[in-house]
């Protein structure tokens, strides 16, 4: 379907005021994201899309760095606010510890994870369409809220405070986080990148979701394990309200620092505290055990989804008594 | 046949193999305590852990991996059944064999062949991981000793 540039402008002040209609409506090809640019209109689908801002991510230390194939656009037939996301294929090693992951960052997978988990309030939506040039650009929902680190961030006047106040809470939500990567699991399907980030509680249903299912890692014996692990540090970041780093304690608790030995940090950011129940012994030492599975003193590790879920369901009760 | 005239069953060792040191002594290891010695049979086995295809940019470019790989796991499955061979195995009692696992893991696909074969014994190589590395790629050495069942597991340091 064709639109003539008068439709355009009509379509466009529908959803953006005047002063913001871009004065010439520029129609772009599909199959180069670099060629499109802010004020930009392309059509996916039938459907036009007005083209705003890239997206931007903080990775690997670098803050904010902008993601040229990621670009916040408006469907101009009902005005909502979408993400399109290009192709954009690479392969590279990211290096976790002392580890080197084989590592891709794959269109496809994001597109079959989409099908997937069509309707799930634990999953971004989308869908995917062909670009010009035949490649799957994914048009994604966008989703109002807030990520898992900045819920947490601000709640209680302090960790004890936060502990009994909100973190029973936090962590019945948890079991919902964990049971959504249980679901891509039992498929057969890696998140790939889990952390704190790529979970934003919808401001509409109150509940997680989970976002950007594009990545994937060559795993070992194990499929899972790396995905367990990212879980595992979003479940230290909930307990601890924030990373508990051994900087943090010399600089405020060097007391408490005294007593951690080497196998109280986590068993692959050596500067992260695994052992919280010595920093905050009102800890219940079920719930400690459960962290401590991602200590660099364990000789046990999680494989399953299903093996966390038990042991935290253990320490839930524990928590609740 | 046994004094009796009864046919005895051979007692049959999978060795699962890849390229590394470990699984050269895991050979050796059974080719110095096993080999000449008559009533034993081995199945040398190779898997090669097939990438999802998201690590392919096309099917060509994954069939040409595998191509690759299914060459080099056949060449070293040789050169180890021409070892036993030398240490004393008659020749129609080593047999070779490849598996391409996607699904599975490494032990998985070791525990199934070890049934479909019914091998008596598993013999691998012990990878020397830092805990890092087991706690995010998992061992299989360590899970074939959780896992198996009827059998021995022979894990050769």
């Amino acid at each position: 379907m064709g639109y003539s540039e008068k439709e355009m402008r009509t379509l466009i002040r529908r959803w953006v005021p005047r002063d913001r209609v871009p004065k010439r409506i520029r129609i772009k090809d599909t199959a180069d994201f670099f060629r499109v640019d802010y004020d930009d209109v392309v059509v996916l689908g039938d459907v036009p899309y007005l083209v705003r801002n890239n997206e931007r991510e903080g990775r690997f230390g670098l803050e904010d760095e902008p993601k040229f194939w990621v670009k916040r656009s408006i469907d101009l037939l009902t005005g909502e606010l979408k993400v399109l996301k290009w192709v954009f294929r690479e392969e590279f090693h990211a290096t976790i510890g002392d580890l080197v992951f084989e590592c891709v960052r794959s269109p496809h997978k994001e597109a079959r994870i989409l099908e997937l988990v069509r309707g799930r309030e634990d999953f971004m939506q989308g869908t995917t369409v062909n670009d010009s040039a035949g490649n799957p650009l994914r048009i994604l929902d966008y989703i109002r809220g807030r990520t898992l680190s900045q819920v947490t961030e601000g709640l209680g006047t302090g960790h004890e405070d936060f502990f009994y106040e909100h973190y029973p809470l936090l962590l019945d939500e948890f079991f919902g986080i964990v049971e959504a990567i249980r679901f891509l699991h039992e498929n057969g399907e890696k998140h790939g990148d889990i952390r704190r980030d790529h979970l934003i509680k919808d401001e509409t249903s109150g509940r997680y979701r989970w976002i950007d299912y594009d990545f994937n890692y060559r795993h070992g014996e194990s499929r899972f394990a790396y995905d367990l692990f990212g879980l595992g540090n979003v479940l230290l970041y909930l307990t601890g309200r924030g990373d508990v780093t051994t900087q943090r304690l010399l600089r405020e608790s060097p007391g408490l620092l005294d007593r951690l030995d080497a196998d109280d940090v986590n068993i692959v950011f050596r500067n992260r505290v695994t052992n919280l129940r010595k920093v905050f012994p009102y800890i219940p030492e079920s719930l400690n055990r459960v962290l401590m599975h991602f200590s660099a003193g364990a000789r046990l590790y999680y494989e399953t989804t299903d093996e966390l879920l038990e042991d935290l369901g253990e320490a839930r009760e524990d928590l609740n008594r | 046949m046994n004094e009796g005239g009864q046919q005895m069953k051979d007692r049959h060792f999978l060795i699962a193999i890849d390229d590394s040191l470990s699984s050269k002594r895991a050979v050796l290891y059974v080719a110095d305590i096993v080999g000449g010695s008559p009533g034993f049979a081995v199945t040398l086995l190779s898997v090669i852990p097939r990438p999802e295809e998201d690590f392919f940019a096309s099917a060509e470019e994954q069939h040409a991996w595998m191509r690759e790989k299914t060459a080099a796991a056949d060449r070293l499955l040789e050169n180890y059944r021409q070892v036993l061979i030398h240490a004393g195995f008659p020749p129609d009692k080593v047999r070779i064999r490849t598996s391409v696992g996607e699904d599975k893991s490494f032990a998985e696909t070791i525990l199934d062949l070890r049934c479909d074969l019914s091998c008596c014994t598993i013999v691998v190589g012990r990878h020397h991981k830092s805990r890092t590395e087991e706690f995010l790629l998992g061992s299989t050495s360590s899970k074939l000793i959780h896992d198996a069942k009827n059998c021995a597991v022979w894990v050769v340091e």
